[in-house]
């Protein structure tokens, strides 16, 4: 079922910029749907195509708006466009989403009688759709009309038609009209949603009145300058691999559409491109979406962030419920910001298994901590460090203090964790959860140092508290060989090497041998201590990267689709270009391909933010540290050039990277460290350039 | 009208051949006809069917060819046949069996003497060995079986190439892998279960028929195929269920 994707239509990419797909393929209909999905301003809907008949997996759903309680917990479908009856003898049908501007275009048919329409969910006006519909040779298209699985109620006025879905506690309407303007046919959505209360559908109609006073023209263009706008802050430049290059920017394009920028932005495993994973948010948003939110539009990060603020009060009772301090988050989230994450689950022989990552995957805790922390790198944004950002180092530092075990020895450890290996359970002193809680607490405290003329409500006392339990645990760091020791006995395990006993990899290891076998053995679902050298370089020891990448990536059966991309940036970041290019691609194609097999439930956020990180602070070195702007470029030979574009502490900032050369253009002046040399750029272009001793500016 | 065909020999092996066809007709709402192919005398044949309030037709001639003269009918459903005369000693398959697989179109069902076999089909296995390929080509058996509103397992037993190569959170990739694989692959039965083993493919949908405690298992044919090749001929020497076998088109 993997590779059909590519091999059953012809689906291509044309120029870097638009995604194509000539044909309607009934077998792969959600595969497609979920890869052309629109989304913006919190609202997503299927991209299954409107000129074609007997569409099954039709949906629309709003950021944050669920339904359903505890592990249950799913997004709400709202109402959605059904398909159109069309009077057209060649039903000969084309799709091309231009990744550029955020426009859907469908045609149907040929020549002189032919149906094209226009497609779009507006980035800007939270809640709108708009569709065009251009009739040519006499053709005829049925009325727009919404549909839904289980509507509660719907009604017209002389104009306008809604529909309106109630979940347990809120609900979502939309309302719909069409004007005519000579042979074009606009439909105008406008959705309303509500988590507290049935929406009012007057609300929606009131919308759609201004939707159209705007009118579609006036929309489009909107809708074009604002996605050419994030694409002037975010593009990635590639010179010298276009597929790549089109992989990169369906994945940008998709993280874009995904996250919101206005209140909070609750963003599930698959974003806004599907219901799968139940729209629930796991450490996915706040490691591997936010960082490129972070960088590119600062905005959606602060409202990814406010969503674990709002929540905070939940993550405060877990703690104290399981007796300790600060606030604990959890593995999954939904609305309520308790764990939803489910206790047993069957698995693929239809056997019941018991899941723990609700009980013990508690890196989590730190991962917050860090997203906020990496927003604070990018932007310098000092309102949220001293105010917002602060309490959530504090109330996760607090975490951490409460949550290490002081051995009579001196030594703390964190017992009973699951880390990002998720093959190995209930481990003890897993480096990664470690290291990072260690990361956490000091960086809390030199928060609390640095904090002046602020009510903290933290005690004088607490943050040496921290700072005495983070020097106390325990990592697992062996300085005779460089490599961390996954967890305590990880080194007693069966020494089983997935490289050489795997047909391939990725693999989905537990399937392959079995979840006891890989229990019991040296072998890992994805980066688990080589996940520190992605996020926290500078909190590992010096030079351990590579003696931890010759240690574990045999180790790794990349059985997550989180994997490849870590491993891309890592291999670049260590100079092992061809291992780094045959993980970027794999990570690359993860939707594309359909690589694994559930592309239809809705695409792999996660895995596509791990592409930008690749990419960026792989390949590019491009990463925010200490008030600088670090750039450190790893080009494989094949490529003539990389350039990244950033917002680094409100600058704007293009960094394209040659083997031999670096420019870098900021429109205000800016710090950088350049390969460990200390450097300032900007408002004018600042190149640089390789010599013997490193590199040199040269302007 | 249809017919479900009931080929019985003159061995205690006939019993259990036509109480799957008594179990199998209303699947296809299909009368049933019993045959045999006598050599001497058809007392016990008669008699066996007799048994089962169904008149027994008589050939005579090459089994083989009347057989499937028989079963090329206008009208046959499906076939039911003994795998074999005894139930103990050598496991072999009769050729009788092979034959029919390879020349009639009809589904054939082929019953073990030994076989418990339900009074009503309710549940079906349909076995699925390798690359989602195959899958396509057991549309039919379950259209077939979607039809009669019967309850659907598929068991899919992955080789080294289909072996996922992804699994993140496993209580929604299970889920999300089956909902789409059986959306793409059995779209005529929407309520279907998938279960996803690896291993040797024969062992595999014995262990998921006993697990899931399937009355009949269906397992695609391809025609022309050794009988002493592949998964269908292993569940056919090794199954204590019958085996439905629809030729792989």
């Amino acid at each position: 079922m993997m590779s059909e994707a590519a091999q059953h239509t012809s689906c291509r990419a044309m120029a870097g910029w638009e995604f194509t797909l000539d044909g309607y393929d009934e077998e792969l209909q959600r595969v497609h749907n979920a890869q052309f999905a629109l989304a913006g301003a919190g609202l997503g809907t299927s991209g299954g195509p409107l000129l074609a008949r007997g569409q099954a997996h039709r949906w629309l759903v709003v950021a944050g708006m669920y339904d359903g309680d505890g592990p249950e917990t799913h997004l709400l479908v709202g109402p959605v466009l059904s398909d159109l009856d069309v009077d057209v003898a060649d039903e000969r049908l084309h799709r091309a989403l231009d990744l550029r501007t955020g426009v859907l275009r469908e045609r149907i048919g040929t020549g002189p009688t032919s149906i094209e329409m226009i497609r779009f969910v507006s980035l800007t006006r939270p809640g709108t759709v708009a569709v065009s519909t251009r009739l040519s040779g006499g053709v005829r298209r049925g009325a727009a009309r919404l549909v839904a699985m289980a509507p509660c109620d719907e009604g017209a006025t002389g104009i306008a038609s809604w529909m309106r879905v109630g979940g347990t506690r809120g609900g979502i309407v939309a309302a719909l009209r069409e004007e005519r303007r000579g042979p074009v046919v606009d439909d105008f959505v406008a959705v309303v949603a509500d988590e507290t209360a049935l929406p009012d559908p007057n609300v929606a109609l009131d919308e759609l009145d201004r939707l159209v006073e705007v009118g579609f023209e006036a929309l489009l263009a909107e809708q074009q300058d604002a996605w050419r706008a994030r694409w002037e802050d975010a593009d990635v430049v590639i010179d010298g691999d276009h597929e790549l290059q089109f992989a990169a920017r369906f994945a940008m394009f998709h993280l874009i559409a995904s996250v919101p920028d206005h209140r909070e932005a609750a963003v599930g495993a698959r974003g806004l491109s599907g219901t799968g994973y139940r729209g629930h948010v796991f450490w996915d948003a706040d490691t591997f979406v936010l960082p490129f939110l972070a960088a590119t539009h600062p905005e959606s990060a602060r409202a990814m962030l406010e969503y674990r603020l709002r929540r905070l009060p939940a993550a405060r009772d877990a703690a104290t419920a399981s007796g300790r301090a600060g606030a604990r988050f959890p593995w999954e989230s939904a609305g309520s910001g308790r764990d939803v994450t489910p206790t047993s689950a069957r698995d693929r022989t239809g056997a019941v298994v018991a899941i723990r990552t609700g009980e013990l995957e508690e890196h989590i805790v730190a991962q917050v901590a860090w997203a906020a922390c990496h927003y604070l790198d990018w932007t310098g944004d000092e309102d949220f460090a001293n105010g917002p950002g602060l309490t959530l180092l504090v109330e996760t530092a607090r975490y951490w203090a409460s949550r290490a075990l002081m051995a009579p020895d001196g030594s703390a450890h964190i017992t009973g964790v699951i880390g990002p290996d998720e093959y190995h359970e209930s481990v003890d002193d897993n480096a990664f959860t470690n290291v990072i809680a260690r990361w956490n607490l000091l960086r809390a405290a030199d928060a609390v140092d640095a904090a002046t003329g602020v009510e903290l409500g933290v005690a004088p006392d607490e943050p040496l508290a921290w700072r005495a339990v983070a020097t106390a645990l325990v990592d697992g760091f062996d300085p005779a060989t460089g490599v961390y020791e996954q967890f305590a006995g990880f080194r007693d395990l069966e020494p089983l090497t997935i490289a050489e006993v795997a047909p391939r990899r990725p693999i989905a290891a537990d399937v392959l041998l079995g979840p006891e076998r890989v229990r019991g053995a040296q072998v890992l679902k994805q980066a688990d201590v080589l996940m520190l050298h992605h996020l926290i370089p500078e909190a590992v020891a010096a030079g351990s990267l590579e003696p931890n990448l010759r240690r574990y990536e045999p180790l790794t059966a990349h059985g997550s689709s989180l994997s490849p991309a870590v491993h891309a940036s890592l291999f670049a970041r260590a100079g092992d270009f061809p291992r780094a290019l045959e993980s970027l691609h794999i990570a690359s194609r993860i939707d594309l391909d359909d690589l694994t097999g559930t592309t239809a439930g809705g695409l792999h956020m996660a895995a596509m933010g791990g592409l930008w990180q690749a990419l960026v602070f792989g390949f590019a070195g491009v990463r925010p540290r200490a008030g600088r702007l670090t750039i450190d470029p790893h080009l494989p030979p094949d490529w003539d050039g990389l350039e990244v574009r950033v917002r680094f502490h409100g600058v704007r900032v293009r960094v394209r990277a040659e083997r031999l050369r670096c420019v870098v253009h900021a429109e205000a002046p800016i710090e950088l460290d350049v390969a460990g040399r200390p450097f300032s750029a900007g408002p004018v272009s600042t190149e640089f350039r390789m010599s013997a001793s490193g590199w040199e500016s040269s302007s | 009208m249809r017919t479900v065909l009931a080929c019985i020999d003159a061995s205690a092996a006939a019993e259990p051949v036509l109480m799957a066809a008594h179990a199998t007709a209303p699947l296809f709402g299909a009368d049933i006809e019993a045959i045999h192919v006598a050599e001497d005398d058809d007392t016990n044949a008669t008699a066996a069917a007799r048994f089962h309030h169904l008149s027994l037709r008589a050939l005579r001639g090459d089994v083989v060819e009347q057989l499937l003269a028989a079963a090329r009918r206008p009208g046959v459903a499906a076939v039911t046949v003994g795998a074999r005369s005894q139930p103990t000693g050598h496991r072999s398959v009769g050729h009788v069996v092979w034959e029919l697989a390879n020349g009639a179109d009809a589904p054939i069902l082929v019953v073990p003497p030994e076989a418990n076999v339900a009074d009503r089909i309710d549940r079906v296995l349909i076995a699925m060995k390798g690359t989602p390929a195959n899958a396509k080509h057991l549309r039919h058996a379950v259209e077939l079986a979607g039809g009669a509103n019967l309850e659907l397992v598929v068991v899919q037993v992955a080789d080294e190439h289909s072996i996922p190569s992804f699994s993140d959170q496993v209580h929604y990739e299970v889920d999300a892998y089956a909902r789409e694989f059986l959306a793409r692959y059995v779209p005529g039965a929407p309520d279907a279960r998938l279960d996803l083993r690896i291993g040797d493919p024969a062992e595999e949908i014995l262990q998921a028929a006993e697990s899931t405690d399937a009355q009949v298992i269906a397992v695609g044919f391809t025609r022309g195929a050794h009988p002493g090749d592949g998964v269908a001929h292993q569940l056919l020497t090794r199954s204590h269920l019958p085996v439905l076998l629809v030729t792989l088109r």
